[in-house]
């Protein structure tokens, strides 16, 4: 059943559809009333780049404030607002929303053989719900800002005289955007599948994507009861989480990490359906150990539902408690471990071409093993107590949401920049980019473990003077890093308007993704696709390998 | 699971006014609604988790607050509420069922004797706050009831409110959805093979009834 | 797989067992929930010591899973979507027995069971006076 019109058979010069979906409509009004997944997508990514930016500029605030042991460019109460804004910013409107909100909306129905997800106009409902609690939110912090950490631990976060409640909203609203984000994906692979796509033929990044949406909708609704019982308590004072009325605060962190836990999985699951993804097209061989690559995602989803205690080692939680969450917790390790080993598996032997791409997996292999070691060490309870609050734990989870999760959304960024736009940027500028991001992360970050295991504590205001030489490489690295990230953008803008086109599938992927034109006609195929072969084939039987100057 | 079966239907519906365009078949397209919609019961489970947690936590801390507050509801009001909305799930069943054999007025008239039901429930709830407003029987710092003296009554109210709060929240977005529903039906917009938004709006309902059934005895019993 | 199990629950088989058999069963469920309310209410104020909790818990265990059988069709619904229902209450479960682990086990010090007397709207813990805490409003 094909979806063609002449209009869309209409080619250019090479034979090539003029027609697709950024150029079929025009007008903002025509974007703001879409419920395409692929200018969804697009909105999504100019929004999440929006609040990267934002979050970018007050981690750099915070880095400079930290040069120099006494108070350089900000006061106190800033600086406590500062981080705060950092840690809100980057992962409720980032992070979390990141990976699905954009490449997942754009590329999961593509994947699928779908002409788009299973509910469009809800699609579309939750990209206009982070819109409103990205907007409530941020006008929180205008007002007055909070200075609770984006862990909004109580007491402290029910009781602080700073504007909480709009922050508070503006997370439970982004919460509905997430659900349904989730909800949407989840109905989308049971139902829209191709003829022949059988569960075991799934692309990795839908099977990743699958297991985040499971988080997403198990998880979400009891961090929207949280944030809502904190503002109960704030505006009524319920006395649900306040000790002096009999309420448990421990209680709280217990709510928060049930959802706040897995929802670092909701960040680093899309990430690594990503790699995998990628990782296949730039070394040109089908993926090492599919199945255990699949069954790994879902593993880490489970798993990650049963570890959230590994972050209240000092809370008051039971010694009991305490064992059985660290026990658990190494069990994240051991499916992670599994991903890593195959994927470096398929780089063994093949034809690895060295794109910029490719680059940043190579520093994502580093990052999620560094990353992810250091999380084994913290998640024992005897370490933990010693690196508790400390900026080892910064450094740890600056590894992986960072190291990890910023890498796979610049190696998806670039990977797909072609089939979202219809053009290419210029490598020369992208490999110089990625040399700054991978060395400027980890002039960033690696003097933070030393400093973390000197015993600076976290989110502290000033410092003694023997931690100033490492404060000061960890700020000289995120400048690093910051001009990474111009630069960047500034290749991106100007390929986006000067760029040369793009051929269909310039990585010569064998992602279903790519078996439409790029950018793809307005309903994804002119022609319902059947799959015939397994996902990231690139040899099979008795077929000759296909050498793709790329 | 060979996935071959899935190209076995062929797409007779297209062109209905009913089915998206993404969507090859109405069954597809019911199958995805369905599949939606016990997703987002599957959340809504959850978020009242959070809540059953709160308060088996302070039921385990205050154990004698628990058992002497909840003497402190009227149980006759409770278990009228109970069989109002058990009745009511019941109604929004048949009307489905009424719905499937094309009996339009039945299925209308039943849809109006649960959206009843529902404003029963919430007219019956309403008397039963205010009752504890007049008493000070109320959540946190706004506690002042001097009968009750166990420590941790303040906490007992705090769940309830939150609890039965968010219900009824809930019970008047099933009225809604229920409303919009029943406006569909009588504009004639379902039938036979057409009627998963009958279904959706009684699946929703269940839910709330569901959510009641636990709430009931652990409120007002034990 | 999911588009195949949709098909067969509506390929006529499903309109057709509800003429039947539907609307007796549907009376047979709701005296079954009233039959379960009467009894916890009966049961809800007898003396029972812990098993009173336990009961009330059965019982509404029961009625709840009625509803989801026979109301909400959970028994000839796609097995995708009974999967989704089912783990929504694994992990409730997982979230009520993770706190729970802990508070039976906790250090009697972490426990606020040392809770305030209820007459007092605003208490005052040693150590931190009322004056200095941060109000809101």
């Amino acid at each position: 059943m094909s979806q063609s019109t002449e209009l869309d058979n209409a080619g250019d010069a090479e034979g090539r559809p003029v027609v697709n979906y950024l150029n079929h409509d025009r007008g903002v009004m025509s974007w703001l009333t879409t419920v395409d997944h692929k200018r969804i997508g697009v909105m999504y990514l100019v929004s999440v780049l929006i609040a990267f930016l934002l979050g970018g500029i007050f981690a750099e605030a915070v880095r400079l404030e930290l040069l120099t042991p006494d108070p350089t460019i900000m006061g106190a109460n800033t600086y406590n607002r500062m981080f705060t804004l950092h840690g809100a910013v980057m992962i409720f409107l980032f992070m979390i929303p990141g990976i699905p909100g954009v490449f997942g909306n754009f590329c999961l129905p593509l994947m699928l053989g779908a002409k788009d997800v299973a509910f469009p106009r809800l699609n579309l409902l939750s990209l206009y719900l982070y819109w409103t609690g990205a907007t409530i939110a941020l006008a929180g912090m205008i007002m007055g800002g909070t200075d609770t950490g984006w862990t909004f631990y109580a007491p402290y976060s029910t009781t602080t005289p700073m504007t909480v409640f709009p922050v508070l909203f503006g997370i439970f609203i982004l919460g509905f955007s997430s659900i349904l984000t989730g909800l949407n994906f989840i109905v989308t692979i049971h139902t829209l599948r191709a003829p022949g796509m059988g569960w075991m033929r799934l692309p990795l990044f839908v099977w990743a994507t699958y297991a985040t949406s499971i988080i997403q909708v198990l998880a979400t609704p009891v961090i929207g009861l949280t944030v809502m019982l904190v503002g109960i308590e704030r505006v009524g004072g319920f006395g649900f989480f306040d000790a002096t009325k009999g309420g448990d605060p421990v209680l709280f962190q217990h709510m928060f990490w049930f959802y706040s836990h897995p929802a670092v999985y909701i960040m680093v699951l899309p990430a690594m359906g990503v790699v995998s993804e990628a990782i296949a097209a730039f070394s040109r061989k089908n993926i090492f150990g599919y199945k255990m690559i699949a069954y790994s995602s879902l593993g880490i989803a489970f798993v990650g539902f049963f570890a959230w205690g590994h972050h209240m080692f000092v809370s008051g939680q039971s010694t009991f408690e305490n064992g059985a969450f660290a026990v658990i917790s190494m069990f994240v390790g051991v499916f992670t471990a599994i991903k890593v080993f195959n994927w470096v598996g398929t780089l063994y032997r093949g034809a690895i071409a060295v794109k910029a791409p490719l680059v940043y997996i190579c520093g994502f292999l580093f990052f999620v093993v560094f990353g992810g070691m250091t999380g084994i060490a913290v998640a024992t309870i005897s370490l933990d107590v010693h690196w508790h609050d400390t900026y080892f734990v910064v450094a740890h989870f600056h590894f992986i949401m960072v190291g990890a999760v910023i890498m796979a959304f610049l190696i998806a960024l670039h990977y797909w920049f072609p089939k979202m736009f219809g053009r290419m940027y210029n490598e020369g500028w992208a490999m110089v980019a990625a040399g700054f991001i991978v060395l400027g992360f980890n002039a960033t970050f690696i003097p933070q473990f030393l400093l973390g295991n000197a015993g600076m504590p976290r989110r502290y205001y000033m410092y003694p003077e023997r931690f100033q030489a490492l404060n000061v490489a960890s700020t000289a690295g995120s400048s690093l890093l910051a001009l990474g990230f111009v630069i960047i953008l500034v290749y991106l803008i100007f390929a986006l308007v000067r760029g040369p086109k793009a051929v269909d599938n310039p990585w010569g992927s064998r992602g279903y993704e790519w078996m439409t034109t790029s950018p793809p006609p307005k309903h994804n195929f002119h022609e319902q696709p059947v799959i015939t072969q397994d996902a990231h084939s690139y040899q099979n039987p008795g077929e000759e390998v296909e050498h793709v100057v790329i | 699971m060979s996935s071959s079966e899935a190209t076995a239907h062929a797409a007779p519906g297209r062109g209905d006014p009913h089915l998206a365009h993404h969507f090859d078949t109405q069954d597809q397209q019911d199958g995805a609604v369905r599949l939606g919609m016990w997703l987002f019961l599957g959340t809504e489970v959850l978020l009242f988790a959070g809540l059953f947690l709160g308060y088996t936590v302070y039921r385990h801390f205050f154990h004698e607050a628990f058992h002497e507050c909840s003497r402190a509801l009227s149980l006759p009001l409770g278990t009228l509420n109970t069989v109002i909305l058990i009745t009511s799930s019941l109604f929004v069943a048949l009307a489905h069922v009424a719905i499937k054999q094309d009996k339009q007025k039945q299925a209308a008239g039943l849809l109006v004797l649960t959206i009843l039901c529902a404003l029963a429930f919430l007219v019956i709830k309403s008397f039963e706050y205010a009752h504890k407003f007049e008493v000070g029987e109320l959540p946190g710092k706004w506690f002042s009831n001097p009968e009750i003296t166990a420590p941790g009554a303040n906490l007992y109210f705090t769940v309830y409110f939150l609890a039965t709060g968010l219900h009824a929240f809930h019970v008047i977005v099933g009225m809604s959805v229920l409303a919009w529903v029943l406006k569909g039906v009588l504009k004639g917009k379902y039938g036979p093979r057409n009627n998963v938004a009958v279904e959706l709006g009684g699946l929703y309902w269940h839910l709330v009834d569901l959510v009641w059934i636990f709430l009931f005895p652990l409120l007002y019993l034990i | 797989m999911a588009n195949s199990a949709n098909a067969t629950n509506n390929d006529g088989g499903h309109g057709h067992g509800e003429h039947s058999h539907g609307i007796g069963r549907y009376i047979a469920v709701w005296l079954a929930l009233l039959a379960g309310t009467a009894l916890t209410v009966i049961t809800g104020r007898i003396d029972l010591g812990a098993g009173n909790i336990v009961l009330a818990i059965t019982i509404a265990s029961i009625k709840a899973t009625l509803v989801v059988l026979f109301f909400m069709h959970m028994i000839d619904t796609p097995a995708a979507n009974r999967i989704v229902f089912v783990v929504s209450l694994v992990f409730s479960l997982v979230l009520i027995i993770g706190v729970f682990g802990d508070l039976w086990t906790r250090n009697e010090m972490s426990l606020p069971s040392g809770a305030p007397s209820t007459l007092a709207p605003e208490i005052q813990v040693p150590g931190t006076p009322a004056a200095e805490r941060p109000a809101e409003h």
